[in-house]
């Protein structure tokens, strides 16, 4: 909902920007839908200290023989900078999580959160690892997969529509902002938000991006390694064991005119804000810190639900107790008599 | 008949007059700790309760419907496992919505408070097997663990390079520290000169001390009771050993002070882990607390002065710990939307407060314990007052709190 809000803002301000001549650009890092970040994403709620976070997250995920994804857990390490009190609260659909060994503390557990609390003496390496609920976790994936007849089908799932403008715009400050933007994003720094001049009253346009995935790994004994944006079948058999990583990255400028341009920076801008978004699985506590995740799919046997044993039903209710006790008794004593009689 | 029918008509018409007025139902919290063996120690939890209740009341607790009060009730254990245990079982029959803690009999009375799902909340011993999460699901603690308190002991004093004596009584308080220590120093057993249990009850440990002279330690680490600490500085200091002690919180116990008040020089210099008193947000959020605690109780006085005469005071650390849970289980009712313990209870795992200290308070689902680890400081005496030390990265950042009055 915030992600429509700020395309519809950015919209207005097109729409507005005529008469002003200039117009805000979507932002490179702001989310396009609800997650990820999963459950509502990573939030501090330290005292006085703004701790730098810097997140990478491991995404695991076991996948069935025909691909279908059935357990997902993460590892995170949150390298905290800043002596001070920490209280870190990371939203995930968790139903376990522990600190492995060279966690400098452990995580406490929440409902829908990771929970951290303590002092950081300047430098703490905080590492969780979690299982997720997959309900709810499998949703946010990048990446299906898709196994049939010797052919496995990956699909690039971070593909959305947005609302957004087209317009006549002057070339050169667009030229200056993508080769900017693409400066930023090569040297690792936060790209920026900008805004540019417009030359014609803006129209609605819908478009669709999708964060780029690198894919690595293997296939049965297949090497893969590929640029995903849409889906691509391959043909091959056997184990999967793949990784896939957003890519951020801004292609050089064209000599396309200034309405092309436009839209070419729209769309990169765009871009960039879903690899970000696919970036922060779990999200960081600091806002401004840097982020990156990879997920990791692999075939592996899903657990299989132990088989209930045939359990007789034998319990009875005291008045079906006391009815076979009177019938065994009055069988007894018509038995007792006849003998007698006999 | 007749009669009958009147009242029928009567008492619906009495229930109606007093229609709109609501009434405020009772909570009942119940604090289990040894009045009769340490009054101070049983008074503080007791009042700190009180306190926070008196708080929580003073808008009351909405729970659906109905608007709600807590009601503090004391119960001696005099430091006696059965006792405790009668007194658990007293409370939950009474219907005790939870229990305060100070932690003596928790081994076995937490069964019977988990029958009806009552929260237990252990606001003084850190015992490590007290509190499990998962085996003993109403079990809570806000108070540093045995096991804090030892590493942050070690990870203090193993940077130093200097050999240290580990001295602890023989009682169940010195036990457990000194299993723990044990495990802090396992991976540098290299800084320990000697490792020594000593009679809680003696009066005497110069035989104790002087083995750990001739091991030439450094430094000793004493964990055991008040007077077990006391008279460990009495036999080094009375050879003319100089060494620096360290202990648990135990060593900011008044007991001590007032053991040593003819030799003031002799507390000089002894350092203690504990609780932090203060947050980040400074010494205001305690400040503020201790002073709505002297208002209602008094300050508690050490018995001891300064050099320059002042009446020496204690912090209120224990009513603080007592206080922080009354809060939390009021967040915890609101949470659950219901008195019945077992949600509130669950509910205990989803909350958090801002604590006494200004920092926050909470539990959740995987660790029962209020207090963590690095919430463990060190501070060291000086003229029978105490102030954070500047040598460890947290306590270097925390304030000294004010402990004289006139």
């Amino acid at each position: 909902m915030r992600r429509v809000a700020v395309i519809v803002a950015a919209l207005a301000c097109a729409g507005a920007a005529h008469a002003a001549q200039r117009v805000a650009l979507p932002s490179p890092i702001a989310p396009l839908s609800a997650q990820p970040p999963l459950a509502g994403g990573a939030r501090t709620s330290a005292e006085n200290v703004a701790h730098q976070v810097s997140a990478a997250t491991n995404v695991a995920v076991a996948i069935d023989e025909a691909g279908t994804p059935f357990a997902v857990t993460t590892t995170q390490r949150l390298d905290v900078r800043g002596v001070g009190d920490y209280f870190f609260t990371i939203g995930a659909p968790v139903l376990a999580v522990r600190a492995p060994a060279d966690s400098a503390s452990v995580p406490g557990m929440r409902t829908g959160s990771i929970v951290w609390a303590g002092f950081d003496p300047g430098e703490r390496v905080l590492i969780s690892r979690a299982t997720l609920e997959p309900a709810k976790a499998v949703p946010a994936l990048p990446l299906r997969i898709r196994v049939r007849r010797g052919t496995v089908t990956l699909e690039n799932s971070t593909g959305i529509t947005v609302e957004t403008f087209s317009a006549d715009a002057p070339r050169a400050p667009l030229v200056a902002y993508l080769a900017r933007l693409r400066g930023e994003v090569a040297h690792g720094r936060t790209p920026l938000q900008t805004s540019v001049p417009l030359a014609s009253a803006p129209t609605n346009e819908r478009i669709t991006v999708a964060a780029p995935l690198h894919i690595t790994g293997t296939i049965g004994r297949q090497r893969i390694d590929l640029l995903l944006s849409k889906r691509t079948r391959i043909h091959g058999s056997g184990r999967i064991e793949l990784r896939a990583e957003p890519v951020e990255h801004v292609d050089e400028v064209t000599a396309g005119s200034g309405r092309v341009l436009l839209r070419e920076a729209i769309r990169a801008t765009l871009t960039l804000a879903r690899a970000n978004q696919y970036d922060e699985f779990l999200g960081n506590p600091d806002p401004a810190g840097s982020s990156r995740t990879v997920y990791a799919y692999r075939t592996s046997s899903p657990p299989h639900a132990a088989p209930i044993a045939a359990v007789g039903r034998n319990r009875r209710t005291w008045v079906e107790t006391a009815l076979v006790v009177a019938t065994l008794a009055a069988a007894l004593l018509a038995g007792a008599a006849l003998w007698a009689r006999s | 008949m007749r009669r009958l029918a009147l009242l029928a008509l009567v008492v619906p018409l009495l229930a109606a007059c007093g229609g709109n007025r609501e009434t405020t139902k009772h909570l009942l919290v119940v604090v289990n700790a040894p009045f009769s063996s340490t009054p101070y120690l049983g008074r503080a939890i007791e009042n700190g309760a009180r306190l926070g209740a008196a708080q929580v009341n003073t808008m009351g607790i909405r729970v659906g419907d109905e608007h709600y009060s807590l009601t503090v009730r004391t119960m001696d254990n005099a430091l006696s496992p059965a006792r405790a245990v009668a007194n658990v079982r007293r409370a939950v029959s009474d219907g005790a919505v939870a229990i305060v803690d100070e932690g003596t009999g928790v081994d076995a009375s937490w069964r019977i408070a988990a029958r009806k799902g009552v929260p237990t909340c252990i606001v003084f011993a850190g015992g490590q097997s007290l509190v499990d999460a998962e085996t003993r699901p109403n079990v809570f603690r806000i108070a540093p663990t045995d096991h804090g308190i030892a590493f942050r002991l070690a990870e203090y004093l193993i940077p130093k390079n200097v050999q240290v004596a580990l001295l602890h009584d023989d009682s169940d308080y010195g036990s457990a520290g000194a299993k723990q220590l044990a495990r802090a120093f396992a991976g540098d057993r290299e800084s320990v000169a000697i490792d020594e249990t000593v009679p809680a009850d003696a009066l005497d440990l110069s035989p104790q001390i002087l083995r750990a002279r001739r091991a030439h330690a450094t430094a000793l680490l004493v964990w055991g009771r008040p007077a077990t600490i006391a008279a460990a500085i009495t036999a080094a200091r009375l050879a003319g050993w100089n060494v620096p002690f360290y202990t648990p919180p135990t060593g900011a116990d008044p007991f001590v002070r007032q053991q040593l008040a003819d030799h003031p020089s002799w507390v000089d210099g002894l350092t203690f882990a504990a609780g932090r008193l203060t947050a980040e947000v400074g010494a205001q959020p305690f400040t503020g607390f201790a002073q709505r605690y002297a208002a209602a109780y008094g300050v508690d006085r050490v018995g001891v002065r300064t050099s320059a005469g002042a009446s020496v005071t204690e912090p209120p650390e224990t009513p603080m710990y007592a206080y922080d849970f009354v809060n939390l289980l009021a967040a915890a009712l609101t949470k659950a939307g219901s008195t019945d313990p077992a949600k509130v209870t669950k509910a205990l795992e989803e909350v958090t407060v801002e604590g006494a200290n200004g920092d926050e308070r909470a539990f959740n689902r995987s660790s029962h314990d209020g207090v963590v680890d690095d919430d463990v400081y060190f501070a060291r005496f000086h003229d029978m007052t105490y102030a954070p030390v500047k040598d460890d990265p947290l306590s270097a950042t925390l304030p000294p709190i004010p402990q004289t009055t006139q």
